[in-house]
């Protein structure tokens, strides 16, 4: 088991008015498994993902990753967690702008503790292995929508995590684009072994190429289906 | 991430922002440039006076005289104590007590102070001056060891004498100082000034005349109920001495002037027919026995200072000393300094605004880059890390420009200054860098720096990912 959450709830405040977010969502995700969360705008499913990420602190429940409790951890341990457990990629890329393709991973590798002169060689191989060897010194701007998240995938990669949470990562493509980064994060999945949880609005895609598929509504989950449930 | 990481990510977040960066900079050069120039102010007023001390032996030396000179006594008007002391038998400085006191342990030697006034000619050349007697042995030490060409005189009893090089100057000679070239102002040429080779005047005859009373027509005079008029009451003396050395020009805060423009033998000196205040004394009471209005005396040490005191104070004497004035002109010199410092540090204050200001708008402009260096993995520790950099980096920059900036002011100001107030035509350098003004002056801007960037950093630390990483 990768990951473990159990009764995790999150509300926000706005000023004394609560707005529960997340209500006490348990599920469980194996190691190399393909999980998608679906479910309408404002359900939940960003927060959710942002608490397994370590980038936001739950109100109540635990996130178990690997038997650790996220929920329990310093903001340091949290920083370590994001570095080095899981990868994040998002719908609008969130690549710095005035880097490079190189630049960009080179960061990530630079907070991974990699050594300056492995550096350069790391970021290539893989800036590689996403398919953009060609790409390497180009800045986000000079890149299509498809390779900027590939790029993105390439980071998320960098410090070789067990785990990739990508929130909505075709949103802003067209559907040609979607479906080739839906197979490479299928292809990281099968031939890599890494776990993917992944927040997409596509049910029709999250059925056919997940282990699982989670539904949120208004913050709960409605039901888990199995691949196996689908005909 | 280690440290050499987060320097250069500072180093290249700085260079991303170049011209915001370099504004920033400015202020913090100007602030630094404007700290250090005062401050240099200070201490090279400070530096001229002690170096000046030094150069004259003032801090080795003690003038000892019968009486008390309490001058904030006398100026506060109390002459209470001053009655009772006047009631004192009063030890006289003669002879056989300059012995006792030359040989008082730590006492290198001692000289009675005679001066009198001469007029000396030259050539042709005439001038008013106060010549000193002073034994051979002061020849060893300074100021008097700074010759310009030729020796001191080697006994006290010789027929020469030593000039300062300011005493030619004043009669329109120019003695050549290579190491201390002179700027000639346009007044100086047309009053006729006259560069000579300083080894040309040595062996030369000095005419010295002095004058002395009559004392036969001087009571002839008063019994007869006449006032003496001058011709009959003075008599003037003329003496022969060959220049054996010329002193070089010494430094431009010396106080050189009361201990006369010429060097005299002791012995030579005291034989010269002269209208000193002794000798007005020797004149109404021959039996009084010779006695000096002051006395020199020199220590081995400036650490015998204070037994020599005790000592000499033992015998009934008064010492007054430059040194015992030290601690309040020190004193004196840190309340300049920090007074300057502080009109100085305001400039950098504003300056670390500035850095302020530049920071928390440069942390809004990346708020999104922030989240997305914490989504990746950094910590709080590193991004706070990289902005303190950040800021000490501008510090560190700006203090190296600033000391420069500082340093050109002042040669600019010392130039002008010295063109406006010639001082004998020699340049004074009226400003001091000395190390620690640099090493002060750079941790000093530093130090501001990394607290003016203190809370940004923090703040850049404490974004929240999940904010800044929202869809725009
Ligand atoms: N900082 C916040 N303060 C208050 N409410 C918040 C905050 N962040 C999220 N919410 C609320 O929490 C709920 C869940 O938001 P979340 O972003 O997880 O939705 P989502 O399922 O990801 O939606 P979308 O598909 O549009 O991205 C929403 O109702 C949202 O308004
Ligand atoms: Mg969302």
């Amino acid at each position: 088991m990768i990951l473990r959450v159990h009764n995790l709830c999150k509300s926000y405040y706005r000023g004394k008015l609560e707005i529960p977010a997340l209500k006490n969502v348990s599920l469980d995700i194996s190691e190399g498994e393909f999980v998608s969360i679906i479910g309408k705008s404002g359900s939940g499913k960003s927060t959710l993902l942002n608490l397994i990420g370590g980038l936001d602190t739950a109100s109540s429940g635990n996130i178990f990753f690997r038997d650790q409790d996220i929920s329990a951890m310093s903001r340091k341990e949290l920083a370590r967690h994001r570095r080095f457990s899981v990868g994040m990629i998002f719908q609008s890329f969130n690549l710095i702008p005035s880097r490079t393709a190189l630049e960009n991973i080179s960061l990530a590798l630079t907070f991974g503790g990699v050594p300056r002169r492995q550096r350069k060689a790391r970021a290539e191989d893989v800036i590689r292995s996403v398919g953009l060897g060609h790409r390497i010194d180009h800045k986000p701007t000079e890149l299509s929508g498809g390779e900027a998240q590939r790029i993105a995938i390439a980071r998320a990669l960098a410090n070789n995590p067990a785990m990739v949470l990508a929130d909505e990562p075709t949103g802003n493509l067209d559907s040609v684009t979607s479906s080739e980064i839906i197979d490479l994060l299928q292809e990281l999945n099968q031939k890599k072994g890494i776990s993917i949880l992944m927040i997409t609005h596509d049910q029709e895609t999250a059925s056919r190429i997940s282990n699982k598929v989670i539904r949120l509504v208004d913050g709960s989950i409605a039901n888990e289906q199995g691949k196996t449930s689908m005909p | 991430m280690n440290i050499s990481d987060m320097i250069l990510l500072a180093i290249a977040n700085l260079f991303r922002t170049k011209l915001r960066t370099t504004l920033t900079l400015l202020g913090v050069v100007i602030g630094i440039g404007a700290l250090s120039s005062m401050v240099s102010l200070g201490t090279g007023m400070q530096k001229n006076l002690t170096d000046a001390f030094l150069e004259n032996d003032l801090f080795t030396s003690y003038r000892v005289t019968t009486k008390n000179i309490d001058l904030e006594q006398i100026s506060g008007g109390n002459f209470e104590n001053m009655e009772g002391f006047l009631d004192k038998p009063q030890t006289p400085l003669t002879d056989s007590i300059i012995k006792i006191i030359s040989n008082i342990e730590g006492v290198q030697y001692a000289f009675a102070d005679i001066q009198f006034p001469v007029q000396l000619s030259l050539e042709g050349y005439d001038i008013k001056l106060n010549a000193q007697g002073l034994p051979a042995t002061s020849g060893q030490y300074k100021p008097y060891t700074n010759l310009l060409a030729g020796t001191f005189f080697q006994t006290d009893n010789e027929k020469s004498v030593v000039v300062k090089w300011e005493t030619f100057r004043k009669m329109g000679l120019v003695p050549l100082d290579k190491d201390n070239l002179v700027v000639f102002s346009r007044e100086d040429s047309l009053k006729g000034f006259k560069v000579v080779d300083p080894d040309s005047l040595l062996g030369k005859e000095l005419v010295i005349k002095s004058k002395t009373l009559n004392p036969l027509s001087l009571a002839i005079s008063t019994m007869g109920g006449k006032v003496p008029d001058e011709k009959t009451a003075f008599r003037e003396v003329e003496t022969r001495l060959h220049i054996c050395g010329i002193l070089k020009k010494s430094g431009s805060f010396a106080g050189q002037q009361f201990r006369g423009g010429i060097y005299i033998p002791m012995e030579t000196a005291d034989d010269i027919p002269k209208l000193g205040f002794s000798s007005i004394w020797d004149l109404f009471d021959e039996e009084e026995v010779d006695s000096y209005g002051s006395v020199y005396v020199r220590a081995k040490d400036i650490q015998d200072m204070e037994i020599i005191r005790k000592d000499i104070e033992a015998l009934g004497l008064h010492t007054f000393s430059i040194a015992d004035q030290l601690e309040e002109i020190k004193k004196t010199f840190l309340i300049i300094d920090s007074l300057f410092g502080a009109i100085g540090s305001v400039a950098l204050i504003i300056a670390a605004l500035g850095i302020i200001n530049t920071m928390l708008m440069s942390i809004l402009e990346r708020t999104r880059e922030i989240g997305i260096m914490k989504a990746i993995g950094g910590s709080e520790r590193e991004i706070k890390f990289i902005f303190f950099v950040e800021a000490g980096f501008i510090g560190f920059i700006g203090a190296i420009f600033g000391l420069g900036l500082g340093w050109l002011v002042t040669r600019l100001a010392n130039i002008i200054l010295n063109a406006r107030f010639p001082e004998e035509g020699i340049p004074v350098d009226l400003f001091y860098f000395p190390w620690w003004l640099l090493a002060g002056a750079t941790a000093f801007s530093i130090f501001i720096s990394l607290a003016a960037g203190l809370y940004p950093a923090i703040r850049a630390a404490r974004i929240d990912p999940v904010k800044a990483l929202r869809h725009d």
